[in-house]
């Protein structure tokens, strides 16, 4: 039974990473927006549905509306005074602002309704888990993996139709580096990516709102910039500009990063090291797929109009 | 705090940032492409001047001088097996590039030296305090190696050939090089010379304070801040982001915004109103914003796109 909840497990972080890696690769892989700050979404929508269910004691669906709505608002407003910015100073505005999302909800105990060793650094805990009384512990997860298949799917279609749709093309045109094409059209490319970003927020908090009532508990050290980069290693690794590379890019470094969890058995090696070389892994990962196959796993298809 | 206090740790502050800045921006102007492994760099040179000091025994300052070549000629080979390949490649892909170098650097010196936090061996010393301020005679090492950095790029461009050849590179790259001027020596020189400033920087941070294998990306934001501050690509824009930047942090926690919003007594607001220290961090993003609102292209940018 432990090997089955194990691979629950994987299969759920699967899952909700695949949204984030489908979400940012609207931005970067279609628009060619570079944000660093993907993991601002995620913590915003982990906190908008912990405040909701927790706090308030909403349901489990006006947490899911909560989260999308809050994220893909910090998107939106994020955009509008970067939006004319040049992409190199998009990563670090992007950067920087997830990194304030993150000082905030550090210093405000308040938001997640205050208390001694609740909300800052202590974190929350006790979020509930949906229709979690209809269940048996042992066929909970199964029916929590369910939640976030039937999310990624939906995901998955929305933005693909939406990359699929005319819509889509606009950005590809922004991506290409040549805003003059996009005008040319009569398209306002600054619109355009403060949507791309609007919505790739909507889905991040989608995933951070699963990741919450999965584990339960939420602290603000879980959403460090690090969280992005794992995200951006995903896109980059599946292949850009493609949702199903996206998700296998998910696929591919959840198991890596799960499965060297376990060498600790069979190489004397600490702790501490072990998670420094799987970082190391990491990066250098990254750098070896944007020399030696840039396209990653699955190439974009690209058309010719 | 006295304020003249908050000046003086203005300004070292703004040193402390200068000796990152005027490396990222000039690797910025020659290779086009913001460099996320930058302050990395300072973190390998802390941990270097670390191991030769306190490991090995050596005195401070011939070490921090040591490990900041060393981080020199790493930079060197870094950018021989990575970012050579990927001259010709987009901006975009060269920062993402170097995001995974980056972590890759970081986690190697955790690998190595452990997620604590570490200390060089200093002698105890008193400040040397006056009326009005109280400093370190390591403070005043940091501002005298800041200025010293501002003046050594000041003369480096603009009084030596290796300063032409330079500016000639990043104005044109092809028509510096049918004039006959080797680019690729010039990226070799360049990547050294803002990655021994970056050692040297991060080395007196930590020395100021402590190592940890995050301080790189502790100060990933303000140096990017500054050098965007004041246009990147420009290193009298570093120097200006730097100073503003220095200044807004220190003062951003001083003034009392309580004071201001009563207008000298014309509106009633008797509340004292700080920054939360716990935001400071934030000062420098939120400086960023309203320069890039106003200057999209940094104080001091260029008009033109490079």
């Amino acid at each position: 039974m432990g090997f089955i909840n194990f691979l629950v497990y994987l299969a759920i972080m699967m899952g909700i990473f695949a949204i984030l890696s489908v979400s940012l690769n609207l931005q970067y892989g279609f628009t060619g927006l570079a944000n660093f700050g993907q993991v601002a979404f995620f913590c915003l929508g982990a906190y908008a549905t912990t405040i909701v269910t927790l706090t308030f004691n909403q349901s489990f669906f006006l947490g899911i509306i909560a989260s999308m709505f809050l994220a893909g608002l910090f998107g939106y407003i994020i955009a509008i005074p970067t939006a004319d910015l040049r992409e190199d100073y998009w990563a670090i505005v992007t950067l920087a602002a997830g990194e304030i999302v993150r000082i905030f909800f550090l210093n405000e105990d308040w938001v997640v309704g205050g208390g001694p060793y609740r909300g800052g650094a202590y974190g929350v805990g006790d979020i509930p888990q949906p229709f979690r009384s209809h269940f048996a512990a042992q066929t909970y997860p199964f029916f929590y993996l369910g939640i976030v298949l039937v999310c990624l799917l939906l995901t998955y279609l929305i933005i693909n139709r939406l990359t699929n749709s005319p819509f889509g093309r606009v950005l590809k045109s922004i991506r290409e580096g040549d805003d003059n094409l996009a005008q040319a059209m009569g398209k306002d490319v600054k619109k355009f990516r403060i949507k791309a970003m609007a919505i790739g927020g909507i889905f991040g908090g989608l995933a951070g709102c699963l990741y919450a009532h999965y584990y339960g508990f939420i602290s603000p050290q879980e959403f460090v910039p690090l969280e992005t980069f794992i995200v951006w290693a995903m896109v980059i690794v599946g292949g850009e500009g493609n949702n199903k590379g996206a998700i296998l890019g998910s696929v591919i470094i959840i198991l890596f990063y799960n499965s060297t969890r376990y060498l600790k058995d069979y190489v004397p090696i600490n702790e501490t090291t072990l998670a420094s070389l799987r970082m190391v892994a990491i990066g250098v990962l990254i750098v070896v797929v944007m020399l030696f196959m840039k396209e990653g796993l699955i190439k974009e298809k690209k058309r010719i109009y | 705090m006295t304020f003249t206090q908050v000046i003086i740790n203005s300004i070292i502050r703004a040193s402390e940032l200068t000796l990152l800045s005027l490396g990222l921006t000039i690797v910025y102007d020659i290779l086009k492409f913001a460099n996320f492994a930058h302050t990395e760099f300072a973190v390998v040179g802390a941990y270097l001047a670390f191991f030769l000091s306190v490991t090995l025994g050596l005195p401070i300052v011939p070490a921090a001088v040591i490990a900041a070549i060393a981080t020199g000629f790493l930079s060197i080979a870094i950018d021989k097996a990575v970012f050579k390949k990927m001259r010709n490649s987009n901006g975009i892909i060269i920062m993402v590039t170097s995001m995974g170098v980056a972590i890759a650097m970081r986690n190697t010196v955790r690998a190595i030296w452990g997620a604590d936090a570490k200390s060089y061996v200093l002698p105890l010393e008193r400040p040397i305090a006056t009326q009005w301020f109280r400093i370190t005679s390591l403070q005043i090492w940091i501002i005298v190696v800041g200025a010293a950095a501002m003046i050594v790029f000041h003369l480096l461009l603009h009084y030596t050939r290796l300063g032409k050849a330079m500016r000639a590179s990043s104005d044109n790259p092809a028509l510096a090089q049918a004039s006959g001027i080797a680019t690729e020596k010039i990226v070799t020189y360049v990547w050294f010379i803002a990655i021994t400033f970056a050692s040297l920087g991060g080395t007196l941070i930590g020395m100021e304070t402590y190592i940890l294998p995050y301080m790189g990306f502790a100060i990933i934001i303000p140096v990017f801040c500054a050098t965007i501050m004041g246009g990147i690509g420009n290193p009298y824009g570093a120097m200006l982001g730097a100073l503003v930047l220095g200044f807004a942090e220190n003062f951003g926690l001083y003034i009392n915004f309580g004071k201001i919003l009563n207008l000298g007594g014309l509106v009633h607001f008797s509340r004292d109103l700080f920054i939360p220290t716990g935001y400071k961090p934030a000062i420098s993003f939120v400086m960023l914003i309203i320069v890039l609102l106003i200057r999209p292209r940094g104080i001091l940018g260029k008009k033109k796109e490079g």
